[in-house]
């Protein structure tokens, strides 16, 4: 009956299909067999698995055996990195070859970004953990991070802390396993052996930011460089930053090294910047500012809270000292560099104001009203318009009033009981105040044909303009013109603008004598000065002495500029100048007689400047005196000019002449007498 | 239906419900037995090489779990291949709703995650259920197909089974896990093309995935519709045009290659192989273990490994031929081109020869749920080919006799 059963199935319509197999008619019955057509299929299979196995042993073959040399060669090259090496930086040496800043070695502590635990909340653990033990910031690791990424190169560490100490180095290294990513690399951070000596004028280093990258990109630079950030560093980084070489590194697929380092390219180290600077003669600059402000303080109503010293050869203009106070110590820019410490040295933020700016430079970066150091420039170009004659006299009264002026305006002299005829060797040793106002007044009423002449020759001395000092960063301090204040008077600044920006008798008459509007820089007067040691001509300001490679050969370099004379000026008005400046240090009556009268080296020549100037400063508003003193020595032939200045020093012959001495004591090998205090200008 | 007693039939049935234990035993194919012992203590060898260095400090804490993944497996090996294949044929159904409601599942659950699963957390154990399903998807179909197998040559039959056996591809595809994918629909044309399915339907599915597959490579992306994640796309477009590959899909296809090459005929040793110990190669442990493997073993050993597997093939073919019925030859004809295909794309694809897609290579590849499932196979090879054995012996004396 099954079998019945079966056979009344309606048929699918294959059945016809099945019924040529010879078997068919059994499937119900012996329910299944291997049918040839099942083997046909398997064969198939079979034969798809041998076709399948053949391609597969054939590539393997193809590329293991046939190719695999190269396949070998690949996988030696993936692994390999060349590295960056960085060259240790060169040395900044003084004139006898006294270091002034070096490297001192540590050991860093770099993250590699790539390192780093994917996993969020494991990588923050991390960087909270070890930013706990390095004492940096998280959000700081998190930004250099950033930054590296942001700079596509995610390849190279980011150096987390420097300069790690001892301590920190053992713990990090036996917890290594703890800190996937970390790797701690020897390196170099600059040291300076004089601590807080001329760090305005050497400057400092720090990384290559992103934008000096895409700057000096073409120059041969990489992220994570160390270059110059200011001063000598800055200027002369080509020189001091070496080459880098190059080194071998086996590395993970992300990038990690995973052995040490072989060089295949020597980095060669920068090489020696030797500058002009005397580091005997800077530390005495140092210590003369530093006395000179003290003794200004110690008069009880001067702020006397900066100055600058500029100690220069007038033969050639190099620089022996350039010293600016107040000072900071250059270490806080080296290893870690933190708010906290900047904030410490004065460096940023407030502080920065309380420190009165310790990073400015104030000899070439900051302008004063140079006062009665200028009127030797005054008498040199009084002389060559012959607006006055050298040995006649004119009168040296206790007030001037120009005829020009409609308003009747009186200026006084310094020492209003003075009424004598003066030469101009005399009016410059007594810094006749009236004696230069009828100059400038003879200015003043100059026919306009004959232009702006003290304005020019002031311009023929260099100020106005940068000193053209080879760190290129000095500023140009102001010349008042008419046309200057035809342009610094308008609309916007004052209500009486068309009236103040009209040029009056004041203008010229408070010019003659380095005040009014004009603004000049340390450097600027010590050029002044060298101009008349050296019988007029113009120097070029430099620290560069030369540059040396490691072996000791010199590397050539563009030299300064020679002194050049300055274009129309007759050598025998200088002469009388210099007499001028003579008698006003050996003269009982010059303004710095006290101080440079019984020098017990060569003589000295030099002039005070007391320039008025308003300030506002803590405990201090009003008129403040800029104390300033410029001269050189020996008198006869000079070999140093020194111009010193305190900012808000007092009378120039009281601070700043002082200082000044002390330099020159320096100098000439002399101990400095105590000076005889006397009223001066 | 009305059976007498005594018919041969009913001595048939009769032979297929009482289990023989004593001869399932002298009737197992110790050949596939001895092979995929062998093919396992390899992969076990080549885990330990290539797993080396993954956790540091620890080099055998892959290949302890392995070896207690392969411990399990050779378990369920053991009891799929006592247990009678025709309890799965009655109860396909249920295999067929189980399998898909879990497969379902987990897309479930990975929509709910925002993301994409292929994992089940089982207290400390995570299982992949579409590694499973590689078997319960062809003992399900091969049951169908099974009891519709007087019908097999009929267009319903086949447009049947094809479309329930889509059913788990989309699921799978949807995780999405496009190599798995490609692996049931191997099976599920291996299972066609055994039945007996006519040349003709074979030619016009055949006809169709290129028609699909031309349209969701080339034309759909065209037209702006994208079924394949881009990654996915740009993995098998550049098997095709391998110049214009992005860098990052090359890379790995070049770095697989490049560790493949580098192992030359003696292999670099497991200390030696860069490209694994320095992390060049991804997935060096799952999806690109061969390469891996061939590194540090040369041709040497990854012949070796070939070879086993060839012979695998060749034993599982063979019991196709040995099945005492059409639902034994099904699955075991899913079983084999399954296991052929994922060895051919896998190992293929480090080689720059087949598209890269995300498949474990059976037996070595580090992961539970694909050892273990690829064994529980195997089991079930084995269970086939020794009641084909016997059955075949039955038919024999029952046949002598009358």
């Amino acid at each position: 009956m099954a079998s019945t059963t079966t056979r009344r199935l309606p048929l699918p319509p294959s059945r016809r299909a099945r019924a040529e197999e010879p078997d068919a008619e059994q499937t119900a019955v012996e329910p299944y067999r291997l049918t040839p057509k099942l083997a046909r299929r398997v064969a198939l299979l079979g034969g798809l698995v041998v076709i399948g196995f053949a391609a597969l042993v054939g590539r393997l073959w193809a590329l293991q055996v046939l190719a695999g040399p190269h396949y070998a060669a690949r996988a030696q090259a993936n692994q390999v990195r060349s590295v960056r090496v960085a060259a240790p930086r060169g040395q900044i040496v003084d004139r006898n070859r006294n270091v002034l800043v070096t490297n001192r070695p540590v050991t860093a502590v770099e993250l590699w970004p790539s390192g780093l635990p994917k996993v969020y909340s494991r990588r923050v653990a991390e960087l909270r953990e070890l930013a706990q033990i390095t004492g940096v910031n998280v959000r700081q690791v998190t930004r250099l991070i950033l930054a590296r990424r942001q700079m596509g190169d995610m390849l190279d560490p980011v150096v987390v802390r420097p300069d790690a100490p001892a301590p920190m180095l053992t713990y990090l290294q036996e917890r290594a396993a703890n800190f996937p990513g970390l790797t701690l690399a020897r390196s170099y951070v600059r040291k300076y052996p004089h601590g807080a000596l001329a760090p305005q004028l050497l400057g400092y280093t720090g990384q290559i930011s992103p934008p000096e990258l895409q700057a000096f990109g073409k120059s041969g630079y990489a992220p994570g460089d160390v270059i110059g950030q200011t001063g000598i560093e800055a200027t002369y980084n080509k020189y001091l930053f070496g080459v880098p070489g190059a080194a071998r590194v086996r590395v993970d697929s992300l990038g990690r090294p995973r052995s040490a380092r072989t060089l295949t390219t020597q980095p060669q180290p920068g090489q020696t910047v030797r500058l002009t600077i005397d580091t005997g003669l800077q530390l005495a600059a140092q210590n003369a500012l530093d006395y000179g402000i003290q003794t200004a303080r110690n008069q009880g109503k001067w702020a006397a809270d900066g100055g600058a010293i500029v100690a220069m050869s007038p033969k050639d203009g190099s620089i022996l000292a350039l010293a600016s106070s107040p000072t900071y110590d250059p270490s806080v820019y080296t290893g870690r560099v933190t708010t906290r410490k900047l904030k410490a040295q004065g460096l940023v933020g407030t502080p920065a104001f309380d420190k009165n700016y310790p990073a400015l430079d104030r000899a070439l970066d900051a302008t004063y009203p140079p006062g009665s150091t200028f009127k030797p420039l005054t008498a040199i170009a009084a002389l060559e318009e012959h607006l006055i004659k050298p040995y006649a006299f004119y009168p040296c009264t206790g007030t001037y009033v120009s005829p020009a002026d409609h308003s009747h305006h009186v200026f006084h002299n310094w020492d209003k009981f003075v009424n004598q005829g003066m030469d101009l060797p005399t009016a410059l040793a007594q810094s006749c105040d009236t004696y230069f106002y009828r100059a400038g007044n003879s200015f003043y009423e100059l026919p306009k044909d004959r232009g702006q002449p003290l304005q020019k020759w002031a311009r023929a001395f260099g100020f106005g303009r940068q000193s053209t000092l080879d760190l290129g960063t000095d500023v140009s301090g102001t010349v008042p013109t008419i046309g200057w204040k035809h342009r610094m008077y308008t609309k916007a600044t004052d209500k009486n603008w068309q009236i103040d920006r009209l040029w009056k008798p004041g203008d010229s008459i408070t010019l003659a004598i380095g005040q009014g509007q004009l603004l000049v820089t340390p450097l600027q007067m010590t050029r002044l000065y060298a101009a008349i040691a050296n019988g007029g001509k113009l120097v070029t300001p430099h620290v560069l002495l030369n540059v040396e490679n490691p072996n000791g050969t010199i590397v050539p370099t563009t030299p300064p500029a020679a002194p050049r004379p300055v274009p129309g000026l007759d050598r025998a008005y200088v002469k009388v100048v210099q007499q001028g400046l003579f008698q006003a240090t050996h003269d009982p009556y010059g303004t710095s007689f006290g101080v440079f009268g019984n020098f017990p080296g060569p003589a000295i020549s030099g002039k005070t400047g007391t320039a008025q100037k308003t300030v506002h400063l803590p405990g201090y508003t009003g008129e403040q005196d800029q104390s300033w003193w410029c001269g050189y020595g020996p008198a006869n032939h000079p070999e140093l000019v020194v111009c010193a200045m305190i900012e808000n020093g007092g009378e120039g012959g009281a601070a700043a002449a002082p200082a000044a001495e002390r330099v020159f004591a320096k100098f000439f090998h002399v101990q400095a007498p105590p000076p005889i205090p006397v009223k001066s200008d | 239906m009305l059976e007498y007693a005594g018919s041969q039939r009913a001595g048939l049935r009769n032979e297929r419900e009482t289990p023989h234990l004593l001869s399932v035993a002298r009737s197992l194919d110790w050949v596939l037995l001895v092979g995929v012992a062998a093919l396992v203590l390899v992969g076990l060898w080549g885990v330990a090489g290539v797993t080396k260095f993954a956790v540091p400090n620890d080099p055998s804490y892959y290949l302890n779990r392995q070896i207690l993944y392969a411990a399990v497996g050779g378990v369920v090996l053991v009891v799929a291949a006592l247990v009678d294949p025709d309890l799965y044929r009655r109860y396909w159904r249920g295999v067929f709703i189980g399998t898909a409601t879990v497969i379902a599942f987990v897309l479930l659950i990975g929509h709910a995650a925002r993301g994409s699963t292929r994992w089940i957390h089982v207290g400390f154990f995570t299982f992949q259920p579409s590694e499973f399903g590689k078997l319960l998807f062809v003992v399900a179909l091969a049951g169908m197909l099974a009891e519709r197998q007087r019908v097999v040559g009929a267009w319903e039959t086949t447009l049947r089974v094809v479309g329930l056996g889509l059913l788990p591809v989309v699921l799978v595809f949807a995780q999405p896990d496009l190599g798995t994918a490609l692996v049931y629909l191997a099976a599920l044309a291996a299972m066609l093309f055994v039945a007996g399915v006519p040349w003709r339907h074979l030619a016009v599915l055949g006809g169709l995935v290129v028609i699909v597959a031309v349209g969701v490579l080339w034309a759909a992306p065209a037209a702006g519709v994208n079924v394949l994640k881009s990654y996915q796309q740009q993995r098998l477009t550049c098997f095709t045009h391998p110049s214009n590959c992005p860098a990052s899909a090359g890379y790995n296809l070049d770095q697989a290659k490049t560790t493949v090459g580098s192992g030359q005929i003696r292999g670099r040793g497991t200390n030696g192989s860069t490209q694994v110990n320095l992390g060049f190669l991804p997935e060096s442990q799952t999806d690109f273990v061969f390469a891996g493997f061939a590194e540090q073993r040369g041709f040497l050993g990854a012949a070796l490994l070939l070879g086993l597997y060839l012979i695998v093939l060749w034993r599982g073919l063979r019991v196709i031929t040995v099945a005492r019925d059409l639902f034994s030859a099904v699955v075991a004809g899913g079983i084999v081109v399954a296991l052929l295909f994922q060895i051919f794309v896998n190992v293929g694809m480090t080689m720059g020869i087949a598209p890269i897609t995300g498949i474990p290579l059976p037996f070595v590849s580090v992961g539970g749920s694909s050892l273990i499932a690829n064994l529980a196979a195997m089991g079930v090879l084995l269970a086939i080919h020794a009641r084909g054995r016997v059955s075949r012996g039955r038919r024999a004396a029952l046949s002598g006799r009358g």
